[in-house]
């Protein structure tokens, strides 16, 4: 599971959820990719099931790109604590996407296949998305 | 490559306002600048820009109706969901003139099934004249065996055209198709300093409960 080996500070503030991605929004190493429609958090743990849906559809051969990194910690408080004594311990780590952000590539494989390893790919993320093709000029 | 006429009109209102007003009209909010000019704020028809543009570096003649100017997109803006162009970067050219642009490189030719194509770089830097800028590049594939790749000095240039980019840069790999499947991750961008991730947290789960 992708984390991150060490970090400057362990807590952080929730990550800005407003606005459209900068950066990333092509599919630059694979054929397909999946590209964000809204934004979101998305977890490793979400990362990780998506790349195991995709890479067990494709079985042999194929290669997938992960473009996306779980570099922010979300905390959280226990059960039934009361409120204050700081903020809660780290829970998650979470990659903070943003609209027509590409996260996960995928090539070597035919067009079918790559559009049934996606589709149950996005399955295991928590936001709405579609597939794309690298664009030829 | 054949230059396309645009007619446009040049702007007197600035900012996100008039900007969004032109977008919905069907406009492109654009700047020309270049060889020590002022930049003249355009806007041009968004259907004609777009048919045009799907060139790479395609030579566009801007009627402004008092002057006419000889321009490549520099940069271009779209929506990343729509696609839709939100802004373009028009530099000016003079004919004759060379100048350094990013051609695309297509791909030809049979290769070894069994590896996977990587495109490293889908582009090359280029020097060439303003008026005889390649659409794009061909770099033949034939022969290429899994675990080898080709690289900038392979792909054949058209006469006039010099490469720019590193010869040593790779353009494609094909790489080897594993028995298992292979995973490229991101690397992280940051990582410094203090503490592991995991640990921390639960000593701090602990602290809270005895609170």
């Amino acid at each position: 599971m992708l984390i991150p080996r060490r970090v400057k500070h362990r807590k952080q503030h929730h990550p800005s959820r407003s606005g459209k991605a900068k950066g990333g929004t092509t599919v630059a190493f694979g054929d397909y990719g999946i590209q964000a429609l809204e934004g979101g958090y998305v977890t490793n743990r979400q990362i990780e099931a998506a790349r195991i849906a995709m890479t067990r559809h494709v079985k042999r051969g194929g290669k997938v790109w992960i473009n996306i990194y779980p570099d922010r910690p979300l905390t959280k408080k226990p059960a039934e604590t009361r409120m204050g004594s700081g903020k809660g311990s780290p829970e998650w780590w979470i990659a903070n996407i943003k609209p027509g952000r590409v996260m996960f590539e995928i090539s070597g494989v035919t067009q079918e296949i790559a559009n049934e390893a996606l589709t149950r790919a996005m399955h295991k993320l928590p936001v709405k998305c579609r597939v794309v093709r690298r664009e030829e000029a | 490559m054949a230059e396309i006429t645009i007619k446009g009109t040049i702007r007197t209102e600035f900012g996100k306002g008039p900007s969004r007003k032109a977008r919905r009209d069907g406009l492109v909010p654009a700047v020309i600048y270049g060889h020590g000019e002022q930049p003249t704020h355009i806007s041009l028809p968004a259907r004609e820009v777009g048919i045009a543009i799907k060139t790479a570096n395609v030579l566009l003649d801007i009627d402004l109706g008092s002057k006419t100017e000889l321009v490549l997109p520099k940069s271009i803006v779209r929506n990343p969901l729509k696609g839709t162009l939100e802004h373009i970067d028009l530099v000016i050219v003079r004919r004759g003139e060379k100048v350094i642009v990013a051609v695309p490189v297509h791909a030809t030719g049979e290769f070894d099934r069994d590896g996977i194509l990587e495109h490293v770089n889908n582009t090359i830097e280029v020097e060439a004249e303003a008026t005889a800028i390649p659409a794009f590049l061909e770099l033949d594939m034939s022969g290429l065996m899994a675990g080898e790749s080709k690289y900038a000095a392979d792909v054949v240039l058209p006469a006039g055209v010099i490469l720019v980019s590193d010869p040593k840069m790779t353009v494609v790999h094909l790489s080897v198709r594993a028995a298992q499947e292979e995973v490229v991750a991101a690397a992280p961008a940051e990582g410094d300093a203090a503490a592991v991730a995991a640990a921390p947290a639960e000593g701090e789960t602990a602290k809270e409960e005895k609170k």
